[in-house]
């Protein structure tokens, strides 16, 4: 028996939902709210349940948030978000936050039950649409840990080819402005003068 | 009284004056110098003389002295009663033509002898004229006051007969050594210098006299030359001060006429001054530079006139209260015209606040409302109706409805801009694009992510800006590739646009193209737009600033 909890505002929406569910034999909604709040303080008196099913949008306390307060107390209910939202950083953001799987609410019975069962069994589940969003989001997203920034990184190595500002904003397909703006702050990164000093301080340190 | 007038007449008094000084004592100096060299020279002459006449008297007399036999009558008879004594006697009177004689008597064994002098020889004494000019003559007289040598002027007449009573022989006669100027015994004036002549019992006068005439020739002629030269001096100094008021009042009636000019509002006339005093060409100069100060103050206000409130001007000192006042109406205005496009701006920036929020609103009715509507009828659906044909396709058009619904959430107003900024919107709203396109289009997320500092409504803008251009490149370019990417820097963000369509010409494009609904929200952040487009690159460059705290 996967015992499900449903935390949506929309008061037909859950129902519907919740009726969706329980025509499952091995599905069992023990509790349906409102918002992130009255879930949270539910789950404060019983943890007996599996599976929560989450809107990100709710009044008071929203879906993420919720996703946050469950990760960090590491609890063993595993959540699903179920949105309206379809933008790779709302996946992303709650993926990220220990969602177990991304629903839209339009998602089809079948994949919505199948996800349920998947996640039941303590695997993640991200629909090959939604996995597509989540990766290209997170394609654009990539932070460098290094000294200089990817792009910084980027000028810098045209720099050492020797290529004007113009060429490479033409390259790169920025204003002049900012690759001025990009060398100046690669400059004073790398505590340099001149491109001459850049060049010979960023092959020191394998830069390039 | 003219310039040129007084000029004349001061330079030229003054030369006359300095002039005549001069030549007036020169000329007295000079003629007091003649006087006195003439006066000299006529007592040596006459002193000479008189040595000459006592030395010959005295050899006769000696001669006679002591000769034995030796007596020269002469023609006269010696009255019995007189000169009974030895001595020199003036014994003319006795003469019978009254020739001059001196006669010398000697009593010897109580004989009387009488000599005269050589009359001739007194004669070759007096005649001897040397040094004495043409009308310069030595002369005796007698104490009756007539001549006793033979006059110069009257060769003809026999001494005796010219009776001579001149101030130098009463002055002689009364044993006073003496000179003058005074008339002789022609009356006419000369120059005397005359001396007793006492030899035994002569009483004479011996008179050496030159013409005050012949002497003052060289005066006379000086003074004509000093006449001439004060003549010839006071040309020379009219003509120079004539062209000396023509060099000074020429070039100030030219420049009169130059005020004029600019007094009429003409200040580009400009006058050439050649061989002008220093003084009159630093007043062209400083004329030059008034017109000049005028004109550029003039062309200023023509500048404010035109409404072209940048253009600069430098007050020429603390005193130029044209410039200052031109200054403080041009600053007032530029405040005003400031103040408009401000109001301007906040008026735009209302206006598409509000369609915004409009829009916003808008878009949270659809998907807030709307969506989950769809969503519980789809459960419903899927819940309520049997399996089969029709269940299907009403969920397909619910499905169909949400996605429709999505989009134009997206295009009126992405969720995620409040949520996640404009990076992550620009990033899933060209995901959506792209879906729709078949060409690549690509954006660069280069914002700083949860650390972001650029401000919602330049989120809102930079969205529209970016959706607009994206429209635009759809619509008209015919491109085959888009490329977006937008940097954040510490204080400026740059939205840089790219594709490769056809191009346009941005001083061309209708307004309806959307351009300046842009241009409206680049003012709007305060940002600057550059917009390059030729056939196959067309670029689009916005900076906007970015304050570093995200309240302000």
């Amino acid at each position: 028996m996967i015992k499900i909890v449903v935390t949506d505002d929309h008061k037909l929406f859950r129902i519907g939902l919740a009726e969706l569910l329980k025509k499952q034999k091995d599905f069992n909604v023990i509790a349906t709210f409102s918002d992130g709040e009255k879930f949270l303080d539910f789950y404060t008196k019983s943890q007996d349940f599996d599976i929560v099913l989450l809107d990100i949008n709710m009044p008071n306390i929203d879906g993420i948030e919720v996703l946050n307060k469950l990760r960090k107390i590491k609890s063993s209910v595993k959540p699903i978000i179920i949105s309206m939202y379809d933008d790779g950083n709302y996946i992303a953001k709650c993926s990220k936050n220990g969602a177990y799987s991304y629903l839209l609410k339009n998602t089809d019975e079948e994949e919505l039950i199948k996800a349920i069962r998947i996640v039941a069994k303590g695997k993640k589940y991200f629909s090959s649409l939604i996995a597509e969003k989540m990766v290209n989001f997170m394609a654009t997203q990539s932070v460098s840990e290094n000294l200089l920034s990817n792009k910084e990184t980027e000028v810098l190595l045209l720099i050492s080819k020797g290529l004007t500002t113009k060429e490479i904003a033409t390259q790169l397909f920025v204003s002049t402005r900012t690759i001025e703006t990009h060398r100046a702050n690669i400059l004073k990164k790398l505590e340099v003068k001149n491109t001459a000093q850049l060049i010979k301080k960023a092959s020191e340190i394998k830069l390039i | 009284m003219s310039v040129k007038n007084w000029t004349l007449l001061i330079i030229n008094s003054l030369v006359l004056l300095v002039v005549l000084t001069i030549s007036f004592s020169f000329y007295s100096e000079f003629s007091k110098v003649l006087d006195k060299r003439i006066l000299l020279h006529l007592r040596s002459i006459k002193t000479l003389k008189k040595i000459q006449l006592q030395r010959l008297v005295n050899k006769e007399w000696n001669a006679f002295t002591y000769a034995t036999n030796i007596a020269k009558q002469g023609g006269i008879k010696l009255p019995e009663n007189e000169f009974l004594v030895n001595g020199i006697y003036d014994l003319t009177h006795l003469h019978p033509s009254k020739k001059t004689s001196i006669g010398l008597v000697k009593i010897k064994d109580s004989v009387r002898y009488l000599n005269i002098v050589s009359y001739k020889k007194i004669q070759q004494i007096l005649l001897e004229r040397t040094g004495m000019g043409a009308s310069g003559e030595s002369y005796l007289v007698g104490n009756d006051y007539r001549l006793r040598s033979q006059s110069r002027f009257f060769p003809k007449t026999k001494p005796y007969e010219i009776i001579v009573k001149t101030e130098g022989v009463i002055n002689g006669l009364k044993n006073i050594r003496g000179e003058g100027f005074f008339p002789d015994y022609r009356g006419i004036e000369v120059y005397s210098v005359y001396n007793s002549l006492n030899i035994g019992n002569l009483n004479w006068v011996i008179l050496s006299e030159i013409d005050v005439k012949e002497v003052q020739i060289p005066l006379k002629e000086m003074r004509d030359k000093l006449l001439i030269l004060t003549l010839i001096t006071l040309l020379v100094s009219i003509t120079i001060s004539l062209f000396l008021t023509k060099i000074i009042t020429n070039p100030l009636k030219k420049i009169h006429n130059l005020i004029g000019f600019m007094a009429k509002g003409n200040y580009n006339e400009k006058i050439q001054l050649k061989n002008s005093p220093k003084e009159i060409t630093e007043m062209n100069v400083a004329l030059a530079n008034l017109s000049e100060v005028i004109s550029s103050a003039v062309n200023f206000s023509v500048e404010i006139g035109n409404m072209n409130l940048d253009s600069e001007y430098q007050p020429k000192g603390k005193n130029d209260l044209l410039g200052k006042s031109l200054l403080k109406m041009r600053n007032k205005l530029k405040a005003y015209r400031t103040l408009e496009s401000e109001i301007n701006k906040s008026n735009k920036r209302l206006l598409i606040q509000n369609l915004e929020s409009e829009r916003k609103r808008l878009a949270r009715e659809l998907h807030d409302g709307l969506g989950p509507l769809l969503t519980t009828l789809k459960i419903n659906v899927q819940n309520k109706i049997e399996s089969g044909e029709n269940k299907d396709t009403i969920k397909n058009i619910i499905d169909t409805t949400i996605a429709e619904i999505r989009q134009m959430t997206n295009v009126l107003m992405p969720t995620s801009l409040d949520k996640f900024g404009i990076g992550a919107t620009l990033n899933n709203y060209v995901q959506s694009i792209q879906d729709s396109i078949s060409f690549p289009i690509s954006f660069e997320n280069l914002t700083q992510h949860e650390n972001s500092n650029i401000t919602k409504e330049q989120e809102i803008h930079l969205f529209r800006i970016t959706q607009e251009l994206i429209n635009n490149t759809i619509k008209h370019a015919k491109a085959s590739q888009i490329k977006i990417s937008l940097t954040e820097f510490a204080d400026f963000l740059s939205l840089f646009y790219f594709d490769d369509g056809i191009g346009f010409d941005s001083e061309k494009v209708t307004t309806g193209s959307g351009l300046t609904n842009i241009k409206d929200r680049v003012e709007i952040c305060n940002g600057i737009l550059i917009i390059n487009s030729s056939k196959g690159k067309t670029t689009f460059e916005i900076e906007m600033p970015i304050k570093n705290n995200k309240n302000d």
